[in-house]
Parts: C-alpha cells; structure tokens; sequence
C-alpha cells in the first residue's frame, strides 16, 4: 500500500510496511504505550500505510498469561499478529530486579541475566528474524521490555523507538544503551523526556520531539455520570493501573493523611486496574469503578473536581491532557519532570513534593472552587495546541520519512 | 523478707526506673527490706556494671554476698548483653545469668523488652537461654501476648509467666489538685487541655497529636508536650528539633523541655483534660496506668500492649483507642467539643484569584507556604517566629524537595482481601515489628534531618542575600 501527503517539507511516499511492537494489544488495556501505539497504528493506518501489529498472546503484565490464540488475524480492520509469551520463574530475577530499584551497581551480565529472566517472547522474536525485511519500520515500545529489549536489535536500522523514557534506575543500565545509540530512530513526547534522553546517552540515535495524541471528545455527561454510579459530593480521580510504580500508594497515603488533618469532603474515585487497597480510615471514601469504556472515562474526568496524578515516572501522561480536555485542574507529583513541565506551561495545574503540599492542593480546591475551575481554564486549549492525532502523526511520518528507507519498487520497463 | 532489686533507678531517666522505683516503695510498705542494685550510678544501694559476662558474674557474687531471700530484676537487654553481640556473647552472659540466679533462693524476673530470635534450642546461644530463663522462679510480662510469645520463645512453662498490671504498685505523687497544678504551671483554668508526656522518641508520634489537634487552638484548646529526648543520638536530636518546630508553628501546642520528675509528671496528668498517647509502637504503657490513677481520659493508639491494657482497664478507666492519624483527630475534636474541620483554617486568600493573570504561580507558592507552616520542620516554626520570610521559606522548601518526595517510609498494612492471607500479613508484621520499626523509625529520622540540614542551607543563603541587599542588615519582614 502507498500513499502521498504534503506532511513535512516535499511530499511524503508512504511505501512500506509499518509493524508496531506493542507488549500486550486488546481492548480493555491499562497502559499508556500499548494505547498510544494501538492508537497510532489505526491513525497511519488511516493515512494509507500499511500497518501490522506485532504483540504477544497475554494481557495481563503481572502474569503474562497467554489469553489470547497466537497466529495472525484482522482486529477491527488491523492485521494483529500474537506470539506466546515464555515465563520462567527464576528467583534471581527477583532479586536482581530488588538490586537494580535500589540503585545498586549490577554487573552487565547480572542486568542481561535480569532482563532474560521474566517473560520473554521467542516467536515473536524469531518471526523478526525471518521477516524483518517485509518492514520499513519497526515501532517498539516501552524500552525496558523484553521484547523491546531483544527485538529492536535484530533489525536496528528499522527499528523505530518510543521511547517512554523516565528517570529511573532502569534508564541508567548499560544494557539498554544499544536500544538508546543504535536504532534507526527515537520518538520523544517532551522536553523533558528528550533532555533527559540527553543527560544519561551519548551519542543518542536520530531523534525528534513528536508529542503524543489525545482524543478529543465531543462531549460530555458529568451529572449522568454521577446517577450512573452513585455518586454524590466532590471527588477526586485517579485513572490508571493501580501499582507502585505509578505512585497508586503513596496517593493513598498521602489521601488519607490530608483527610486525617483535614476535614475535607472529597471522596477519590478511581478506575483502571489493579488492587485497591485503602487504608482502613479512608475505605469508605475510596471508590473503584474499575475499567470504564473511553466515554465514560472522559465523562468521570468532566465530573471529577481534580485529577491526580502521583506517578513520578511519566513520558508523557495522556490522563491529564483528558482531565484538561475536560476542563478539570490536575494536581500532581512534582517529582514527575514531565507533569510538572505541562502544568508549568500550561498554567493548569498544581504540583505537590509531600503530603503537607498535597493537603494544601485539596484545600485550595475545596476552599476556592471558582478559582480552581480559573486554574483549569487554560488547559483545553493547551491540549488541543500541542496533542492532537494530526499533528503528532505529521511529525512521527515526518520522522519515518526520514529515518527509514522505502522498499524499492519495480518499475516498469 | 531481704529482697534485691537489680534495676535501673532514679534519678536515671527510664521508664523502668520510674517504674521500678514504684515497686520498691510498694514492696518497702509492705515491710520488706529492699536493696536496689542498679547497672549505673544512682540512687540505688549498689550499682554495678552488669554487661556481658564478668557483669553477671559480678551480679552472681552480690548475690552470694547478700543472703537475700528473694532476687528481683527489671529486664532489659541492654543491662546484660553488649551491643552489638554476637552468639558468644549472648552465649556467656546468659551462662553467667544462669550461675547468677541459681545462687539466689528465688529469682523473679519483670521482662520489660526482650529479643525473641535468641532462644533457639538448637542453638547454643539458646539453649544457654532457656537453661538461664528456667531457672527463674517467676517471670512477669505486662501482657497476654507477651506472656504466649515468652513462653514459646524460651521453652518456659506458661504457668511459670505472671501477668502483672503494669499499675499495680503505682502510687501518687502529687497532692496537687487540677487548679492548683494548673496555676503552676500557668495553664488557664478554663482552657481545654490535651497532654502528651514522656520522652520523646519516634515511635512515641507526639507530632501525630500535633497535626490532630492542628485547627484546635482557634477554639481555645491546648496541647502540652512535655519531656524531651531520653537520648542525646542524632535520630531522637533530630525528631525532637522536629517536633519543636511543628508545635511552634501550630497555634495552641505548648512544648515543655528538661527534666520532668515523678511529681511533675503526675502534676501534668492532674492538671490535663485529656491525655493523649499517640505511640507508633509501644510494649506497654506506663502512662496510661499513671492517668487511671488520677481518673484522666485517655486516648491512645491500638498498638503493642496497648489494646490489652485498654480491655483490662475496662470501664474502670475512660481510653478511646484509635487506629490511625484520622481516627485520632477525630477523638481529639470529639473530646474539645468540635468537629474537626475547615472552618478553623484560614481561607486561601483567593478573593481575586479567578482573576489574577497568573493565578497557577500565586496558588503554587501559597501551597508551599501553606505546607512549610504544616510540615513541622524549623522552617516552619522560623516562618512563624518571623525569622524567615515567606520567599525564603519558598527557596528552602524547593531546596528539601528531592528529598521530600521520598516519603516516609511506611510498614505496609498487613491487609489483604483474602482473610487467611491478611492473618498470616499480621502475624509476620507482629513478629518482625520489633525490628522493622526501629529500623524505619531511623530512616525517617534521617530523612527529616537531611531535610532540616537543607532548609537550613538555603534559608542562611536567603538571609545572607537579603542582609548584603540591606545595608542595614534587616532581614525582609515576614
């Protein structure tokens, strides 16, 4: 399949077939770079590429069970191709994992000996052996998974990164600096995300700055939302997989210590996936609605009277350009770069560095109401200036373009 | 009947000294001659140096020395065994443990804190042990858990184990009454008081009362601290300089420092309305018991002994036992008559701020204001003295940040949604707390002194700026 566009600076051939990477691939996921790849995948799909999705047969992370038949079929007009996962249940793995969060110095065989440990993806793997030449490019995310990991390396010079890079101890392996130096390109949501791609890789693989797509809804039902799910007073929302990683704890902690010295009347209400678990003094007022459909995510954003975001490790953070499309305030951990260079800029949210701050973010909201709804003005327009689909695929075809070559194409004596 | 009494001793300042200095008055009244035998010096007949095994010797040759008819020894640890020790350490002392009370007619032991890992048959220093807790004729503990976890550890017959009341020697010592102690210690008549004393520590939380009572002193209630750090070590220095800086930025919290005696103490308790034991962990208290003695309400938190003390009390003593820092506010504001809430905060001085042109800045600043007030750190009681102004504060705050973020470390619950999993969570936490919390308790110490050490930084940096832009050297009013 092939195409033109004027996107970029001559017009743009869309010779080849483009494969992207995703770990896991379904409806019902909770992960930012599996939506924001499946999501790309349809957009230049609809921009005449010919697009192929390369993902294993497990949905769940924590397991990696194999859920779905491996083999190749057509999802909603998609081409998906699924591999099984092999999972060996080595206890170093554990260990070296425990080594490697805590900052420790691991060996580069103890980090290949981790990384090789957890689930791993052999057919997959060997199917880009045999076929990586059927692809212009391959797009692999997040970086530190296996299939990431093993894959891109097969066919560096069509391997296409997005990246999802935080600031973890993961970044500073050396085992990743191949994936970062050797590819055939790197896709970057932020400022920030780039420099710090910056600060921890020399020299750093072709590269550009592309943003990352939100959807943009039509409109929105916050009070049919509430009858729906009972829902009464003011809330906050946290939409995501509920883990450690993404900071779902210590926004418990940090709830329940603002309402232990506070008296404020929010409720936090969250959906997603994984175990809840409230403190037992905030149980009642810790409501999971588990995974909602998109409309009614983005109703429950319209609804909410703040979106928290507690994750530090953020590449992007598509829930609070939703919570801003929705003329919601975001309040945030400032440990997070990423969050805190979009509510700089934008103006439209709160940033916090410890419960006493988080505390002082609820009581600005509940103690002044018009001047919240005036913080979260300025958000919408930020979104729909800088992350909508259109603009974003312009830039990662621009990239393409660039950094990967089109097939040859026999033409006719 | 000559009884010996190996314990520290007044005027040391332990709550086992206070403690034992209770039962020898109680065991003297009752006309026993009591030698006190204390292991430093103090107001006790003898005082030996009781550490490892040449200090247990010594004890066993006092002992033979002194004919007593009944041995009783106050048992901590600490007294007897070098620390840090290794197995032939632990092996020895409790060798010389062993001679020591087999030369004595009847050996009684209080156990006030013990290591439960060390009695291990198989291993020598365990066995060593039990050899040595058998051949006590009776061993009390404070509590029913203490006495089942004893008895397992050590291969000691239950019935060997006394449950003893961790109040029933105790005694009044003041003849103060509410107005006149309270006119002492210049607390008003009609103001509503909490009070939470003994040493403090960590692990006490005297700053969780702090933050629940926050907001209380706008209504006319108090809180009095009273006690400072039992030891001089950087973590309880630096917890202590913590908390002095969360009361002096919390309307209504008064911090009393120095030596407390028996009298004071007990004065204190007459002169509150309320006495607060916010603990984190505790064995058991002897506070709560000292309160019941003067008909004091008590609320504390359900940890360690604490509950057990608690359902013995009964409804002979009043304790509101609350589980978490929301439930301890709540008691508090029940007690002083309110209902915790936002009315007694300031409001965010927003009046124009849905207007203002850069409302995201103004609000981010007046939330980092808000917190450095809150938080309880020196800045915060500086900001309120009017030693720092706001923008300093500002500066230092963002200075501590990369190390506020990291919380403080926090045991996870031991809950779970599967009730045999959330069991088998609690019994592992109550079996390794005793390790786990202090461990936690120093981590959280340095972390908050590494953020009191860069506040501190920045705020001098912000000084000394604002002093070289002022010739006059005034410091930028607050």
């Amino acid at each position: 399949m092939s195409a033109t566009t004027a996107a970029g600076p001559g017009p743009l051939q869309r010779h080849g077939k483009i494969g992207l990477v995703p770990v896991r691939y379904g409806a019902g996921l909770v992960g930012g770079a599996e939506i924001v790849l499946a999501e790309m995948a349809r957009g230049l799909q609809q921009r005449g590429w010919d697009v192929e999705i390369l993902t294993t047969c497990a949905l769940d992370h924590y397991t990696w069970r194999n859920e779905l038949p491996a083999g190749a079929r057509d999802e909603d007009g998609l081409t998906v191709r699924r591999f099984p996962v092999v999972v060996d249940d080595i206890p170093e793995h554990g260990t070296l994992e425990h080594s490697i969060m805590s900052g420790a110095k691991v060996p580069i065989q103890a980090q290949q000996r981790w990384m090789n440990s957890g689930m791993r993806t052999p057919e997959l793997y060997h199917h880009i052996v045999d076929h990586a030449e059927d692809y212009r490019a391959l797009i692999f995310s997040p970086y530190p998974s296996w299939v990431t990991f093993a894959c891109s390396q097969i066919s560096p010079s069509r391997s296409v990164l997005w990246t999802c890079l935080h600031d973890e101890p993961y970044a500073y392996l050396d085992l990743f600096s191949p994936v970062f130096t050797g590819v055939a390109g790197l896709l970057f949501q932020t400022a920030p995300e780039h420099e710090l791609a910056h600060r921890i890789i020399d020299p750093l693989a072709p590269h550009a700055e592309v943003g990352c797509g939100v959807g943009v809804p039509q409109d929105y039902d916050p009070d049919g939302f509430r009858a729906r799910h009972g829902i009464d007073g003011p809330f906050l929302l946290y939409a995501g997989r509920r883990e450690g990683g993404k900071g779902w704890e210590e926004l418990l902690s940090n709830f329940a210590g603002a309402l232990g010295r506070s008296d404020l009347e929010f409720s936090l209400v969250t959906m997603g996936r994984g175990p809840v678990n409230p403190p037992a003094a905030v149980a009642g007022r810790v409501v999971d609605l588990g995974f909602l459909d998109d409309a009614e995510r983005d109703n429950a954003f319209a609804a909410a009277s703040a979106y928290i975001q507690p994750s530090r490790y953020e590449a992007f953070s598509r829930t609070i350009m939703e919570a801003w499309l929705a003329n919601t305030p975001v309040i945030a951990n400032g440990a997070c770069d990423v969050v805190a260079w979009h509510c700089e800029r934008s103006g439209a949210g709160l940033t916090y560095d410890d419960g006493f701050e988080f505390e002082a973010c609820l009581s600005f909201l509940a103690e002044a109401p018009d001047a919240a709804a005036a913080l979260a003005a300025p958000g919408r327009g930020y979104v729909l200036s800088n992350y909508t689909w259109d603009g974003v695929l312009d830039r990662v075809e621009s990239a393409l373009a660039g950094w990967t070559r089109a097939p040859q194409v026999a033409v006719a004596p | 009947m000559k009884i010996l009494m190996v314990t520290p001793y007044p005027p040391a300042r332990d709550g086992i000294a206070a403690y034992a200095a209770q039962a020898v008055r109680s065991l003297r009244r009752d006309g026993h001659q009591v030698t006190v035998l204390s292991p430093g010096p103090s107001a006790a007949h003898h005082h030996l140096d009781l550490v490892g095994p040449r200090g247990a010797l010594a004890l066993a040759k006092h002992i033979r020395a002194g004919r007593y008819d009944r041995v009783i020894v106050q048992f901590h640890p600490d007294f007897f065994y070098p620390v840090p020790n290794r197995m032939r350490d632990r092996l020895a002392v409790a060798t010389g443990l062993l001679a020591a009370f087999r030369v004595a007619s009847r050996v009684e032991v209080i156990v006030h804190e013990i290591d439960y890992r060390f009695g291990r048959p198989t291993a020598p220093d365990g066995a060593a042990a039990r050899l040595m807790w058998r051949s006590v004729d009776r061993i009390a503990v404070h509590t029913e858990a203490e006495r089942s976890r004893f008895a397992k550890a050590f291969g000691v017959p239950a019935t060997k184990i006394a449950l003893v009341e961790h109040g029933s020697d105790f005694a009044r010592n003041t003849h103060f009454d509410r107005e006149s102690a309270r006119a002492s210690f210049g607390v008003p008549l009609d103001a509503f008081t909490f009070l939470s004393i003994g040493f403090v520590q960590y692990h006490k939380g005297f700053d969780r009362a702090v933050r629940a009572f926050s907001g209380l002193g706008a209504r006319g209630a108090r809180l009095d601290i009273v006690g400072s750090a039992r030891v001089d070590d950087p973590g309880n220095l630096a917890y202590s300089n913590s908390l002095d800086a969360l009361a002096a930025a919390t309307d209504g919290v008064f911090r009393h420092r120095g030596f407390v005696s028996d009298e004071q103490f007990d004065r204190w308790l007459v002169a509150s309305d309320v006495v607060v034991l916010p603990y984190r962990s505790i064995w058991s208290s002897g506070v709560l018991e000292r309160a019941a003695l003067y008909d004091r309400p008590v609320i504390a938190t359900a940890v360690g002994g604490l509950q057990e003390q608690a359902a013995r009390a009964g409804r002979a003593q009043d304790i509101t036992l609350v589980v978490d820092d929301a439930e301890l506010r709540a008691a508090m504001w029940a007690r002083a008559g309110g209902r915790s809430g936002a009315t007694a905060r300031a409001s965010w001085r927003v009046g124009s701020l849905a207007d203002d042109a850069d409302l995201r800045a103004r609000v981010q600043s007046e939330v980092v204001r808000r917190a450095v007030g809150a938080r309880g750190t020196r800045l915060g009681g500086a900001v309120a003295a009017g030693t720092v102004d706001p923008d300093t504060a500002a500066a230092a705050s963002r200075a501590s940040a990369p190390v506020r973020r990291v919380a403080n470390l926090e045991l996870p619950a031991p809950t779970s949604g599967r009730s045999s999993a959330a069991f088998v969570k609690r019994l592992v936490r109550r079996l390794t707390a005793w390790e786990l919390e202090p461990v936690v308790g120093e981590i959280n110490a340095l972390r908050a002194a590494t953020v009191e050490a860069l506040e501190s930084v920045a705020a001098a940096r912000g000084r000394g700026a604002a002093e070289r832009d002022d010739p006059a050297g005034r410091v930028p009013p607050s």
